[in-house]
C-alpha cells in the first residue's frame, strides 16, 4: 500500500452510550485512515455501528475513547464553538431522510449552510441558485421540500453539503430512500464530485451502491472486520 | 438567509398557535394599557375638576371620607350635614374673601340621573366666572328655576323656557351654561333655597367652598375656620391628593391584576416555545449538522420570542387604547367619576407606549430564555436521533 495523504484519521475510537450494566457498546476500538479524494464505502449490517463511526467522523458525537483527526485537527478537543465552524466549512452531511428544513425552500436550503460558511445574503442567493443548478434543481429554487420528489430532495440535499466547499462529504445511506432510477442518478452526480476530487464517506447496506466506491470498509459488532488497506494506512496518521 | 428570516419562518410555520400565543400577549399588554390609560386619565380628570372648583379650602362636616371628597370634585349626591349658622361663621372668619355653600342633590330627568346643586346665584357667578350660552342667569337669590349645563342640554335637547322637573315638580330653564368643561356642564343648578324647599332639607348645605384673601395664610385661615365652626377644612390640594390616592391605590391594584395576565401570557410564550424546541429536535440537529452555532439556537429562539413580545405588545397597546376610548365612557358612568364622561381623549403619553413596549419585549425575552437554552443544550446526536 502506498503513502496516503490522510484527511481522516480515526485512533482506536470507542463510543459506548450509557454506563454500568446499561453500558452498550457502538463502536470499539476502530482504527481508520481515509485518504483525500478517495471514496469509501462502510457496509455492515444495521446497528453495529456504521452510522456511530460516520456521526463521530463529522463532529456530530464524541467518542468515549481514542483520537479522530480531521484535516490535522484532534475533534475531541475542540470547542462547541470551533466544531460547529469546522462542520461548517470542512464538512457536508447527506442524509437518508435528507432532512432538509421544511419550511425553507429548497434555495433558502442551501442559502443556510452558506450563511453558517459565512456568506453575505447576495453572495449566498447566487452562489445557492448556482450550486442547485448544478444538481438541475434552478428552477424548483423556490419549491418547498414537500414540493419536491424524494429525488430532488436528495439532489437539494447534496447542493446543501456541497456548499462551503467542504474537503470532505459523509453521506448516510444517501440512496437508501430513494427509487432505482432517483438512486442511479445520486449515484452519478457522487462519482462526478469524486472525480473532481472530493472525498466521500457513504454509509450504506446496499453491495450494489458499496460498489461504486473505490474502498469498502466493513463494520460487524463495533468493529471494523475488513478493510484490507486498514493497517497500512493506519501508519500514516 | 439571516437568523430574521429564519425566525420569522419558523412563527408563521404553525399560523393557529402563532395566534393564539400573540392573542395572548395581545389581551394582556391591552388590559394593562386600558387600565392604565384609563387611571391616567381619571388622574387627569381629577386634577381639572379641582381647578373647576376654584376654592382654595373646601369645608366639610367632620368624618367625611374619600367617598364625599371625590362628589366634591365630580358633583355627585352628597349629604346636607352643614347647618346654615355654620356657614355664617365661616363666611365670617377673617382672611375668607368668598365662602360659598353648595347642596349637591341628585334628581332623575326623563329616567336618567342629574345632578341638582344648590347654590348662591351671585356668590356662584363670582367664583366660577360662568358665561350664559343661551337664556339668562339667576336674577334674585330665590328665583324659582334652573340654570343647566351645556352638556344637559345637549343629552335632554333642552331650551330656555322648557320645564325641568325635580321631584314631580316643574321648574323652568332659565338659560344654558357655556360649556366649561367641568363637571358643572353636567349638571343642574338651582338657588339654594329652592332646593333646600325641595328636598325638605331647610337650614343644611353639603359642603362650603372657600377662597382666602392671602394664599400664604391658608393654612392659618383653616385652623381659624375650624376654631370658628363645628366642620372639618382640607385644601384644594390635599382634597386632590386625597382623591388621587385612592384612585392611585385602586389604579395599581387593577392594573397589579391586569400584570398578572400579562405574566401568564409569557408562560404561554414559554410554553409555546417549549413545545417548538421538542418539535424541532431532529432541525435543530440538521441546523448544527451544517454548522449552526450553539449561539446561532440560543439567538433564533430568543428572537422569535421576542418577537411575540413585540407584535403582542404593538397590537395590545392599539387594543387597549381602543378600549379605553370605547370602555372609558361606560365606566366612567358612575356615581363615583360620573363627570368623567366628559373626558376627550384617552391620557397616554409616548413614554408609556414605551415603557409598555419594552416591558412586553423584556417579559417575552424572559420567557423565552429558558427554552432558548434548552435548544442551544441539544446535542447534534440528540436532535438527529430523535424522529
Amino acid at each position: 500500500m502506498s503513502e496516503v495523504d490522510a484527511l481522516v484519521c480515526l485512533q482506536k475510537v470507542s463510543r459506548v452510550y450509557g454506563r454500568g450494566e446499561a453500558a452498550a457498546v457502538a463502536l470499539d476500538e476502530a482504527s481508520l485512515v481515509i485518504g483525500r479524494r478517495s471514496w469509501v464505502a462502510i457496509v455492515g449490517p444495521s446497528g453495529h455501528g456504521k452510522s456511530t463511526l460516520l456521526h463521530l467522523m463529522g463532529g456530530l458525537d464524541r467518542s468515549t475513547s481514542g483520537e479522530i483527526h480531521l484535516d490535522g485537527e484532534e475533534l475531541s478537543r475542540l470547542s462547541a464553538r470551533r466544531l460547529a465552524a469546522v462542520r461548517a466549512r470542512k464538512i457536508g452531511f447527506v442524509f437518508q431522510f435528507f432532512n432538509l428544513l421544511p419550511h425553507l425552500t429548497a434555495l433558502e436550503n442551501v442559502q443556510t449552510a452558506l450563511w453558517f460558511g459565512g456568506y453575505a445574503s447576495v453572495q449566498a442567493r447566487r452562489k445557492g441558485l448556482d450550486l442547485l443548478d448544478q444538481v438541475g434543481l434552478a428552477d424548483r429554487a423556490d419549491r418547498l421540500p414537500g414540493q419536491l420528489s424524494g429525488g430532488q430532495q436528495q439532489r437539494v440535499a447534496i447542493a446543501r453539503a456541497l456548499a462551503n466547499d467542504p474537503d470532505l462529504l459523509l453521506l448516510d445511506e444517501p440512496t437508501g430512500n430513494l427509487d432505482s432510477v432517483a438512486e442511479a442518478d445520486v449515484l452519478d452526480r457522487l462519482g462526478t464530485l469524486h472525480r473532481q476530487g472530493r472525498t466521500l464517506v457513504m454509509v450504506t447496506h446496499s453491495s450494489a451502491v458499496a460498489s461504486r466506491a473505490e474502498r469498502i470498509v466493513g463494520v460487524r459488532d463495533g468493529r471494523i472486520d475488513s478493510d484490507a488497506t486498514a493497517e497500512q494506512t493506519l501508519l500514516q496518521c | 438567509m439571516n437568523l430574521g428570516i429564519l425566525v420569522w419562518r419558523n412563527l408563521v410555520r404553525r399560523p393557529g398557535r402563532f395566534a393564539f400565543t400573540l392573542a395572548g400577549v395581545a389581551v394582556g399588554i391591552a388590559a394593562f394599557v386600558a387600565l392604565l390609560t384609563l387611571g391616567q386619565g381619571l388622574s387627569r380628570e381629577i386634577r381639572r375638576q379641582a381647578q373647576g372648583l376654584g376654592a382654595n379650602l373646601v369645608v366639610t362636616p367632620k368624618g367625611w371620607c374619600a367617598y364625599e371628597q371625590i362628589s366634591v370634585l365630580t358633583g355627585e349626591q352628597l349629604p346636607e350635614a352643614i347647618a346654615m349658622t355654620e356657614f355664617a361663621k365661616v363666611a365670617a372668619v377673617p382672611g375668607v374673601r368668598t365662602a360659598v355653600p353648595y347642596l349637591n342633590q341628585r334628581t332623575a330627568f326623563r329616567n336618567r340621573p342629574v345632578p341638582l346643586i344648590g347654590i348662591q346665584p351671585k356668590e356662584m357667578q363670582a367664583l366660577q366666572g360662568w358665561r350664559i350660552g343661551a337664556g339668562r342667569y339667576f336674577q334674585g337669590p330665590d328665583e324659582e328655576g334652573v340654570v343647566i349645563g351645556a352638556a344637559i342640554a345637549q343629552q335632554f335637547e333642552l331650551k330656555p323656557g322648557e320645564n325641568f322637573t325635580v321631584r314631580g315638580r316643574p321648574l323652568p330653564v332659565l338659560g344654558v351654561l357655556d360649556t366649561t368643561g367641568t363637571k358643572d356642564d353636567v349638571a343642574a343648578f338651582a338657588p339654594l333655597p329652592v332646593v333646600q324647599r325641595i328636598y325638605e332639607t331647610e337650614g343644611k348645605i353639603s359642603f362650603i367652598a372657600v377662597q382666602v384673601d392671602d394664599l400664604e395664610k391658608t393654612d392659618e385661615i383653616s385652623l381659624r375656620i375650624q376654631e370658628a365652626a363645628n366642620v372639618a377644612v382640607v385644601s384644594d390640594k390635599q382634597l386632590v391628593n386625597s382623591v388621587l390616592s385612592i384612585v392611585g391605590t385602586v389604579g395599581a391594584a387593577m392594573q397589579a391584576v391586569a400584570i398578572v395576565g400579562v405574566v401568564a401570557a409569557a408562560f404561554g410564550i414559554a410554553n409555546t416555545l417549549m413545545t417548538a424546541v421538542y418539535e424541532r429536535r431532529r432541525e435543530i440537529g440538521i441546523l448544527q449538522a451544517i454548522g449552526g452555532t450553539r449561539r446561532t439556537l440560543f439567538l433564533g429562539f430568543l428572537l422569535e420570542s421576542g418577537l411575540y413580545g413585540a407584535l403582542g405588545g404593538l397590537i395590545g397597546v392599539g387594543l387597549g387604547v381602543l378600549a379605553a376610548y370605547w370602555i372609558g365612557p361606560s365606566i366612567a358612568d358612575n356615581p363615583f367619576t360620573a363627570a368623567l364622561r366628559q373626558s376627550p381623549t384617552p391620557a397616554l403619553d409616548p413614554s408609556t407606549i414605551a415603557g409598555v413596549l419594552v416591558f412586553s419585549i423584556a417579559l417575552a425575552l424572559l420567557a423565552g430564555f429558558y427554552p432558548a437554552w434548552r435548544a442551544a443544550r441539544l446535542t447534534p446526536m440528540d436532535a438527529i436521533r430523535h424522529v
